[in-house]
């Protein structure tokens, strides 16, 4: 088991005392849980599994000038509403309506460029207006072929891939519950990407496992995704 | 202890003869077979009474053998009223008889029966409601003798769901049909469903016989499962029953404990027809069933359904039962077609092949009975002379299995409820069903195609039809042959003594629904309500058709014109438990939750958070909200109020917007201060309250209740549409954690771990904005004064607010400080008089009856209100919120407890609690304006009745002149 401890730094995610016993990495300014246990994740990962990224930087962007400032800071983004095009560097960023962005960060440089994202900003004169994503909004990911049976026991939007195509994004209720739901995965492994009232986070989070337990599913860590 | 012996395979489709399993019925032993029903057991055991009918008692066996009537209703431990018929037999079940007074076998309530002219259609609607009140004396003993189980009320909750399921198309049935519609769809790349009742696919291939030879239904069954098993764009659902149908194809769909919630692009109804009963007197009796029902229980459960049969028949499919029947070694008495000749004439030949004695333009005129009714045990046979009529000799037959089939009515409920037609061909006596919406289809025999041929071929019409509106490959249909009638057009035959049912179910004879009409109820929809025909669990399956022929004929019209009664959801029974599912009871928690459990904190609902109330056991409430108060008081305490609604305002109107919004005016608002901001709405009813703070010239922050920020959100959102004004809103009550950490030493407090804020009372006064950092973490502070001490709301993002509370509970224990709950901040500041909208007010509450006048910006030409405000105040004041105190000896008022003027009730209390501090008891009361001078007495009547005379006084109970919090 880990010596690290959530509380031992200064961002915590909100799931945090669910994770007693989990390996934990360290994630800038705060922690985030590798694995669970001893078990074999990567098979989960591809089953049924859920995964907290609370503490991987995301911020939001709202105005008539948003899309200038964000084209000018290197982001390529999407045509309409409600898609999300993946950057480059593994960054996620999604078109919530005709004038809002939310920017999700990689793992790959543990959200780094987007955490610099929001503390660079700085309101001006511009109609460009940061939203504080990652205080207002939990990050859960939800893996595996069996995502959207899951999701269809919570929610009432078709999410099987065939109606809800990678790079798709709903704004719906799960749950009872407003989320955001993304798809962000691959042929390889389907992903749906989930935001949620931050403090409602708890619930939701037992609410899917709830869900899963019929697929065999349970929470993972990031190792499983890195590796 | 009976022993089963069953018919040899291929008869017994369903049960597994390796796995014998044992239950017991009635607290006898029975032995059974996995796979069995509750009723084939039985059936297999030669027990056929399963029940007593609903009004006289009679004995009952099974009709249908497919749940589709109430003769094989039984009580389980834990539940009532469930069909033997479809209900799995597993080992230990313990099963019982309903509706029986002492044992089921012997009915000392079967005497009803003999009375049955004293209780005509309707008989308690005049027998028992009179003299007045006498209904009350009767409804207990009426519900006893028509009781329908028994209710487990230690009944343990289980878990059941609801699940969504997206498909092209849903296919209703897994009969010909259903499989060939679903395979042709597949195949061409639909999606598809395909919902079943039974355990296993196939439907009417599974029991009934198309072909001399016998061996139609089994190659096609075979043909068809092997390509839809393992389908991949084939999802099935066995046991499985669509209970309703709704607009666009939104189809609840139950499968053991799961409710599906079925969107389907379209949807293909192949869900047959129902065998249709012949109506003669002791219709009802254990052993007389639906031919479909003895063939179900040879091919199902390999039961032999008696050892010598007769079978009464309208058409063709009759005399392949009796086929059947013979095969497996039960003597076939008689055949008797109510026809005059079979269509097909060569099945006439077989009979006469098989020595089987064929009775044609005949009818089964009565059954005939063993002492006590138990079973069948033979029946009169009567050549048909008319419609209805019989001759009056006639030839009677020794039988124990009366087999009938008049004909077949379509599965029409979840076409009806979706706006379908039913219209009466005279020409085959059947009813179609057209007039159906847009991407709802049927195919088979509910479409009135019942040769299998053209059951096939319709269904490929069906499949082409939903892949055409689909934009796939649509393949070639077939052409369909010409159909032969199936429905005896008068299956009727009454009896001078009665007992030839039409609803099984409800005990409704020939004369109960004839007398209906002649009642007066001639409409069928009012025949179903004065006669309860169709309202009982099989709903009409039984009943529908002959009930419609029967007001037709009685009032002179034609049976289309007639009709049947509206078919509503749901199409079977369903448990409450399916509807409501897994019950999702959203809750939200503040980042400093768990330091609130550490710290003993007894928590309590406010909206969806979960708030300490104060910090301490249940029982010790009013001695820990003292001693929390007191330390606020006199030291330093800490409360999270994350859960106060907060909003951020940005853009160069942001100031414009919270004029309007807002009685008070925020343009002249300095950056650095905050102001008290009492929302209104058009009607001039107080509706939020909170604190406005302006960080900057074009950003403000603004505070809301917890309970009605969510609303005032919304309320932001379209008046910021439709005034077009340049500004946005972001709704940050999660982003932003907050405590209020207060107490004469809060500053002491703070000091210690705050950066770039000078908190001296010049630098930063009451009702002061600063952003700074405390413990390190980017800060909004605002001083602020509930709870009337000197105090600061401290707000940083969420991710870091376990941390700031962390670090301030750290500093400030060397000062005394203690965490302090809601209801603690509730009397801190009844103590300083401040209302809590949504408590202290009420749908009508004006500002001007709370003293909240010097919140109005009079000199604002708008804000939302301000006209309805202005005319309110015109009139004169009706009511007004007075602050009041009693003894601390008194007995306490409770919030709502009425305030009293003379014999009238003048308003009520709102907040109501003991105050150490003050040393009284105080609180908050609506009071007429003549009541509402200090120093008067109002009487308040609280618990038990006692009035207390409370004492009205100025406002507020402590501190007046604002000290303490502008330190």
């Amino acid at each position: 088991m880990s010596s690290l401890k959530a509380e031992d730094f200064i961002e915590r995610s909100p799931l945090y005392p669910l994770q007693q016993g989990a390996r934990l990495a360290t994630l800038a300014h705060s922690s985030i849980v590798a694995r669970y246990g001893e078990k074999e994740e990567h098979a989960l990962l591809q089953r049924c599994a859920l995964i907290d990224l609370s503490n991987l930087p995301r911020v939001g962007f709202r105005g008539s000038d948003s899309a200038a400032y964000l084209q000018a800071r290197g982001y390529c983004l999407p045509e309409q509403p409600n898609q999300a095009v993946r950057q480059q560097d593994g960054c996620l960023v999604a078109r919530l309506s005709q004038s809002e962005y939310l920017l999700l960060g990689s793992l790959h440089d543990l959200g780094a460029r987007i955490a610099v994202e929001e503390s660079r900003w700085e309101q001006d004169d511009q109609r460009n207006y940061l939203l504080p994503r990652q205080d207002s909004h939990a990050w859960l990911q939800l893996t595996g072929n069996r995502s959207a049976e899951v999701m269809a026991k919570l929610c009432g939007v078709d999410l099987r891939a065939r109606a809800f195509a990678s790079g798709a994004v709903a704004q719906t209720s799960a749950a009872r519950i407003n989320v955001i739901v993304i798809n962000a995965g691959s042929q390889a492994l389907p992903a749906l990407q989930i935001l949620c009232d931050r403090a409602s986070v708890q619930y939701f989070w037992g609410a899917l496992l709830d869900a899963m337990d019929e697929f065999g599913g349970g929470p993972v860590g990031i190792d499983a995704l890195l590796d | 202890m009976n022993s089963p012996t069953r018919l040899p395979a291929p008869m017994g489709l369903l049960i597994d003869r390796e796995r014998p399993l044992r239950f017991s019925f009635e607290g006898q032993s029975y032995q059974g077979f996995e796979g069995d029903s509750v009723a084939s057991a039985l059936l297999g055991n030669g027990r056929w009474l399963l029940s007593r009918s609903f009004k006289y008692h009679r004995p009952r066996g099974p009709l249908s053998m497919a749940g589709q009537d109430a003769n094989s209703l039984v009580q389980l431990p834990e539940e009532p009223n469930v069909p033997a018929d479809l209900h799995p037999a597993s080992e230990g079940l313990k099963v019982a008889g309903q509706n029986f007074s002492g044992s089921l076998d012997s009915d000392r309530d079967a005497y009803l029966g003999k009375f049955s002219r004293f209780m005509p259609v309707g008989f308690y609607y005049r027998a028992f409601y009179k003299p007045k009140g006498m209904w009350k004396i009767w409804e207990p003993l009426i519900r006893k003798k028509a009781g329908l189980g028994v209710l487990d009320l230690d009944f343990k909750p289980q878990y059941y769901d609801k699940a969504y399921l997206f498909v092209d198309l849903a296919v209703i049935g897994a009969g010909p049909a259903g499989l060939r519609a679903a395979l042709d769809a597949a195949n061409s790349g639909a999606k598809v469903l395909l919902i079943e009742q039974q355990p296993v696919l196939g439907g009417s291939l599974n029991y009934a016989r198309f072909d001399i030879a016998g061996t139609r239904a089994t190659s096609l069954r075979a043909e068809l499962l092997a390509a839809v098993e393992g389908h991949p764009n084939i999802q099935v659902l066995l046991r499985a029953t669509c209970n309703a149908w709704f607009t666009d194809n939104y189809l609840p769909v139950i499968q053991h404990k799961r409710m599906y919630k079925v969107r389907a692009t379209r949807c293909l109804v192949a869900a047959g027809s129902f065998d249709q009963p012949v109506v003669f007197r002791n219709n009802d009796l254990p052993g007389v069933m639906l031919t479909s029902a003895a063939q179900r229980l040879m091919k199902f459960y390999a039961v032999k359904p008696g050892q010598r049969a007769v079978v009464l028949t309208g058409n063709d499919d009759g005399y392949l039962a009796a086929l059947d029947l013979q095969e497996q070694g039960v003597t076939v008495a008689a055949l008797v077609d109510m026809r005059t000749t079979p269509v097909d004439s060569e099945l006439a030949t077989e009979l006469k092949r098989r020595q089987i004695p064929l009775h044609l333009g005949s009818t089964v005129y009565e059954a005939l009975h063993e002492a006590g009714m138990r079973h069948v045990s033979g029946v009169d046979i009567r050549p048909i002379t008319g419609q209805g009529k019989v001759a009056t000799q006639g030839l009677q037959l020794a039988c124990d299995l009366l087999c009938m089939s008049a004909g077949y009515m379509p599965v029409y409920q979840l076409l009806c409820q979706a706006g379908g037609k039913l219209a009466y061909e005279e020409t085959r006596a059947e009813f179609a069903i057209s007039n159906l919406p847009t991407h709802l289809d049927i195919a088979g025999s509910v479409n009135g195609r019942h040769l299998l041929d053209n059951v096939l071929a319709d269904a490929a019409r069906g499949a082409a039809e939903a892949l055409a509106a689909l934009g796939l490959d649509v393949p070639t249909p077939a052409a369909f042959a010409a159909e032969r009638p199936v429905n005896f057009p008068w299956p009727i035959f009454p009896h001078p003594k009665g007992k030839d049912f039409v609803d099984f179910d409800e005990d409704l004879q020939v004369r109960d629904i004839v007398n209906a009409t002649r009642s007066g109820y001639r409409d069928i929809q009012l025949v179903k309500r004065f006669s309860t025909v169709g309202m009982g669990p099989s709903q009409g399956r039984h009943s529908a058709l002959p009930t419609a022929r029967l007001v037709a004929h009685a009032t002179g019209r034609s049976i289309g014109e007639t009709g049947v009664t509206t078919a509503r959801p749901p199409f079977e029974a369903e448990k409450l438990a399916h509807v409501a599912g897994r019950a999702f009871d959203p809750y939200r928690q503040t980042p400093m939750h768990r330091r609130h459990l550490e710290a003993g904190a007894k928590m309590m609902p406010a909206g969806l958070w979960q708030r300490p109330a104060f910090y301490g056991k249940a029982e010790d409430r009013d001695r820990c909200m003292q001693e929390e108060a007191r330390h606020v008081r006199e030291k330093v305490g800490l409360i999270d109020v994350s859960t106060l609604g907060g909003l951020d305002v940005r853009g160069p109107d942001a100031a414009e917007l919270l004029e309007r919004l807002y009685t008070f005016g925020f343009a002249k608002l300095a950056v650095g201060r905050t102001r008290y901001a009492l929302m209104t709405n058009e009607h001039g009813v107080v509706i939020d309250d909170g604190v406005c703070a302006r960080l900057g010239e074009r950003h403000f922050y603004v505070s809301a209740t917890t309970s009605g920020v969510d609303r005032l959100y919304q309320q932001m959102l379209k008046w910021n549409a439709q005034w077009r004004l340049d500004v946005d809103i972001t709704n940050v009550t999660a982003a932003l954690a907050a405590v209020n950490l207060a107490g004469p030493l809060s500053r002491q407090v703070l000091a210690k771990v705050c950066e770039g804020i000078d908190l001296s009372a010049e630098a930063f006064p009451y009702l002061g904005v600063r952003l700074g950092k405390v413990a390190g973490i980017a800060a909004r502070v605002l001083r602020v004064g509930f709870v009337g001490e000197l105090g600061y709301e401290i707000h940083v993002p969420a991710r870091y607010a376990e941390r700031l509370w962390d670090v301030l509970m750290e500093a400030g224990a060397a000062l005394g400080i203690r965490p302090f709950g809601v209801e603690t901040q509730r009397l801190l500041r009844l103590e300083k008089g401040h209302v809590i909208i949504s408590q202290d007010t009420d749908g009508m509450t004006h500002p001007a009856e709370i003293d909240m006048q010097w919140a109005i910006g009079r000199k604002k030409p708008f804000f939302v209100g301000k006209r309805s405000i202005e005319i309110l105040e015109a009139q004169p004041l009706k009511r007004k919120l007075v602050g009041f105190t009693l003894p601390p000896t008194s007995a306490q008022p409770l919030e709502g407890h009425l305030v009293l003027d003379g014999a009238d009730i003048s308003g009520n209390v709102t907040s109501c609690e003991y105050s150490r501090t003050v040393g009284q008891i105080i609180g908050l009361a609506y009071a007429a304006t003549h009541q509402a001078t200090p120093g008067m007495h109002i009487p308040i009547r609280v618990e038990g009745g006692e009035i207390v005379q409370a004492t009205v006084v100025q406002l507020p109970f402590h501190d007046p002149e604002n000290q303490r919090q502008e330190l």
